[in-house]
């Protein structure tokens, strides 16, 4: 093995590594700050998604540039080197495939399919400008934390079930299995943030870099070529992974990586049709207002839409999450979970708060310290619980189900929901009464009531409530601080 | 030499094929008689073992002291019990029940003051304990609360093993009384002595919480139905577990919105401790540090009906302000 493979090797097991400890980290509540989304504030097509989208370039994103930067010296390193996707592609096509020379060497054909990456940027860039972002559900970074937090974390001892997590799981593996047959196939064909780095990379400084009078064609270079970028004849630059396999591969020491005079201009382009390029972008703009009127999202009611504390209103919250899944790991008590259906199309894998399944904790602000785009903003624990002297943060309010709730039904007595209440004074208070007995006798019991005014929607309420399956005390989002329209009370006023 | 058309073995293929066969079989009715009607599905419900220790009648049955500093008022309230040598032997696994229910502060009020838990774990350590097991069963996320209420760093620096919800093992218990299905900490079941330190709260439902109250947090779910009839059920709870010593902690009390508190205008500071081997008349002082007259507390009284211990202020020995 050359020294250039094993250096590379090093790297990119450096990088995944660090990207499963840093998702471990979060899920095991390391109180320490360490640097959750970094590999997301990094990520120029997150950036660039949420720029268009929301006209902002949320804080940390300003990252992205390095990696732009970083991509216009050296090219497409970071497929190559640092991707985890990548990496876990790599490694999965080299266990499971062991090919003659003429297979490997036809496998690392460039196709012109692989121009379908190029398609899917466009697609998402332009309907994020058109206001859905949708880069999420297909970057590299946010797939695997997304396959990770829903399909790995919850399998895992003490792990916690995430209802729909088999569908990211799928996606991850089917990804990983067809590589077996296509070397990093997901990279080649489908990956925006590749297509998006090769941009960039067709200006970079160095480059690989073939004699031609000293190759005599043997093609040996291409035999373990990871970008399918031909570096034999009329390299494909904005192709190329920068994984360096040519140069060993080559006996005449005819290739080289090393700094090289800019293309000539205009530079080679990616198999574009033109009238392909044009429907998609047409496509792209329409899928915008094709998903907000009829993909059941955003202006629709929905009192299960419960969104984590801090998030921004709806439209501006879609414009942002990537839905890299971070905040989903981070909750200490396993309430968020990706949405399936709950946020409509649009809103599909962003985070809602499921109640039955884990509360919000009172003074946790953890979700909002790791959004990568803010679309989560980052709130003090004295600023969303409200010790501040303002109104605390609320994300929903809880609605008693007289026919389903102890006291109010079956004459019994149960004061769990408002023992939980951790307001101060609590939410829930009682109403003290004699309910009826069949006996025709009666029984003192507390009834609950909730003071809508004072409820954050946090829903300890209904997880801890012990009428089974559904609870007798469930949360809706109305009240949300979020949204100055999905109101409750004539006085509220929205912190 | 075979024939073709009429194929067969020889005999000692036969002899090998057959023992096969015999084996195999044997194997098959082996492990079904194993398995036949074997009752897997329902553990073994593990009993509750009794924890105290015995005493002279005449020992003093709790003692209270008064003072700014917790750790002190713990010293003086063991020592006048005869010291923690009286309760816990050499070589003995104590675990500690302190209430770490909630994602609160200590000025918050809301779980035992951390000061309390860690001299407690210090004088089991010296009267020869071989290991100190601080756990509770959290309401709210249990890292949070054993971090912020500030009792694992105190029990950890003090010596102790201190066991969050995620690393508890749970036994189905044999609970009569109560609800069925419900289970407890393993640590539990098998430790040698137990110390219940409740922490004197206001509580919607039973008035106060107190060390009847607390033995919810050895409880995994489906113990939020016991409030249905709470007073009897922590009678029964008291019937159930007999502790080595009960330590209530009234360094700071909470004396409305209990359980979880939250505002400091709810906290009073009283700044005493008791220590009791008599589970109830710990729990009549705990609520005569909240105003309440024992007597108005079902589930003291029943309690006290049952034979528990009895709810009599005077058998208290207060010590004073230190």
């Amino acid at each position: 093995m050359n020294w250039t493979t094993r250096i590379r090797i090093v790297y990119q097991a450096t990088f995944l590594v660090i990207f499963v400890w840093l998702l471990a980290r979060l899920a095991a509540g390391d109180p320490r700050a360490l640097p959750y989304s970094a590999f997301l504030h990094g990520d120029p097509l997150s950036a660039i998604g949420v720029t268009l989208a929301a006209g902002t370039l949320p804080g940390a994103l300003i990252w992205a540039l390095v990696l732009i930067a970083l991509t216009l010296v050296l090219g497409r390193v970071f497929c190559g080197w640092i991707c985890p996707l990548g990496t876990l592609q790599q490694l999965s096509s080299w266990l499971f495939s062991p090919r003659s020379r003429r297979e490997s060497l036809q496998v690392n054909r460039y196709r012109r399919w692989y121009a379908l990456k190029t398609y899917i940027l466009a697609a998402v860039l332009v309907a994020a400008l058109a206001g859905t972002l949708q880069s999420g559900l297909f970057d590299p970074l946010s797939l695997t934390a997304r396959a990770l937090a829903s399909g790995l974390w919850p399998v895992l001892p003490g792990g916690r079930p995430v209802p729909g997590g088999w569908l990211a799981a799928l996606l991850f593996l089917t990804i990983l299995v067809a590589s077996r047959w296509i070397p990093r196939v997901f990279c080649r064909g489908l990956c925006p943030l590749g297509a998006l780095l090769g941009v960039f990379s067709r200006f970079a400084i160095f480059r690989i870099h073939r004699v031609s009078d000293a190759c005599n064609s043997c093609k040996l270079c291409a035999f373990a070529c990871q970008g399918a970028d031909e570096p034999l004849g009329n390299h494909r630059v904005s192709e190329c992974h920068v994984c360096l396999n040519c140069l060993p591969g080559c006996p005449e020491n005819a290739m080289s990586y090393r700094a090289l005079p800019p293309l000539p201009s205009p530079p080679p382009k990616p198999d574009l049709s033109r009238r392909y390029l044009f429907g998609t972008v047409l496509g792209a703009f329409a899928v915008a207002p094709l998903l907000r009127a009829t993909g059941g999202g955003r202006d629709a009611a929905r009192p299960r839409l419960i969104r984590p504390p801090g998030a921004l209103g709806e439209p501006e919250f879609l414009q942002r999450c990537v839905k890299c899944s971070l905040c989903q790991q981070a909750c200490p008590t396993g309430a968020l979970q990706p949405a399936i259906a709950q946020a409509g199309v649009e809103g599909f894998w962003s985070p809602i708060l499921v109640p039955r399944r884990g509360w919000c904790e009172f003074a946790c602000v953890r979700c909002g310290e790791v959004c990568p785009t803010q679309a989560i903003s980052r709130l003090t624990a004295v600023r969303k619980t409200g010790y501040d002297g303002r109104p605390p943060v609320s994300i929903g309010t809880a609605f008693i189900d007289r026919g389903r709730c102890l006291p109010w039904a079956m004459s019994t007595p149960c004061i769990v929901c408002e023992e939980m209440c951790p307001t101060d004074p609590k939410a829930i208070w009682f109403e003290v009464a004699d309910e009826p007995l069949r006996e025709g006798t009666a029984r003192r019991v507390q009834r609950p009531r909730v003071d809508a005014a004072k409820c954050v929607g946090c829903g300890i309420c209904e997880n801890k409530c012990p009428v089974g399956e559904e609870a007798a005390i469930r949360v809706a989002s109305v009240g949300e601080t979020r949204d100055p329209l999905n109101r409750l009370l004539a006085g509220e006023n929205p912190s | 030499m075979t024939d073709p058309y009429r194929p067969s073995i020889t005999r000692r293929e036969a002899a090998l094929r057959l023992s096969a066969a015999a084996v195999a079989a044997a194997a098959v009715s082996g492990g079904a008689l194993v398995f036949h009607n074997r009752r897997s599905v329902v553990a073994a419900a593990a009993p509750i073992p009794d924890w105290r220790v015995p005493l002279p009648a005449s020992a003093p049955k709790a003692a209270a002291a008064r003072g700014s500093d917790p750790g002190t008022n713990v010293r003086r309230a063991v020592a006048a019990l005869g010291g923690m040598e009286s309760f816990v032997h050499q070589g003995e696994v104590v675990l500690i029940k302190p209430n770490i229910g909630w994602d609160r502060l200590p000025e918050q009020a809301a779980n035992t003051d951390p000061q309390v838990v860690a001299e407690l774990v210090r004088l089991c350590l010296a009267a020869g304990a071989k290991k100190v097991i601080v756990t509770d069963i959290s309401c709210n996320d249990p890292r949070r609360c054993f971090a912020r209420s500030g009792i694992a760093a105190a029990a950890a620096a003090a010596g102790a093993e201190v066991l969050e919800a995620q690393r508890l093992r749970m036994v189905p218990a044999a609970l009569p009384g109560l609800s069925a299905g419900l289970e407890v900490v393993e640590e539990i079941v098998r430790a040698d002595r137990v110390i219940n330190v409740p922490v004197v709260k206001h509580h919607s439902l039973c008035k106060a919480t107190l060390g009847m109250k607390n033995w919810f947090g050895v409880m995994g779910r489906g113990r939020n139905r016991l409030h249905q009839d709470i007073n009897r059920a922590l009678a029964e709870l008291g019937a159930t577990f007999r502790p080595t010593l009960t330590v209530v902690d009234a360094t700071r009390v909470l004396v409305t919105n209990g359980p979880v508190g939250g505002s400091l205008a709810d906290v009073r500071a009283v700044g005493a401790v008791a220590a009791g081997t008599d589970p109830v008349l710990c729990d009549a002082w705990g609520a005569a540090q909240l105003g309440l007259a024992p007597g108005s507390l079902p589930f003291v009284e029943d309690a006290e009906r049952r034979g528990l211990g009895r709810a009599d202020l005077a058998l208290v020995k207060e010590l004073g302000t230190s």
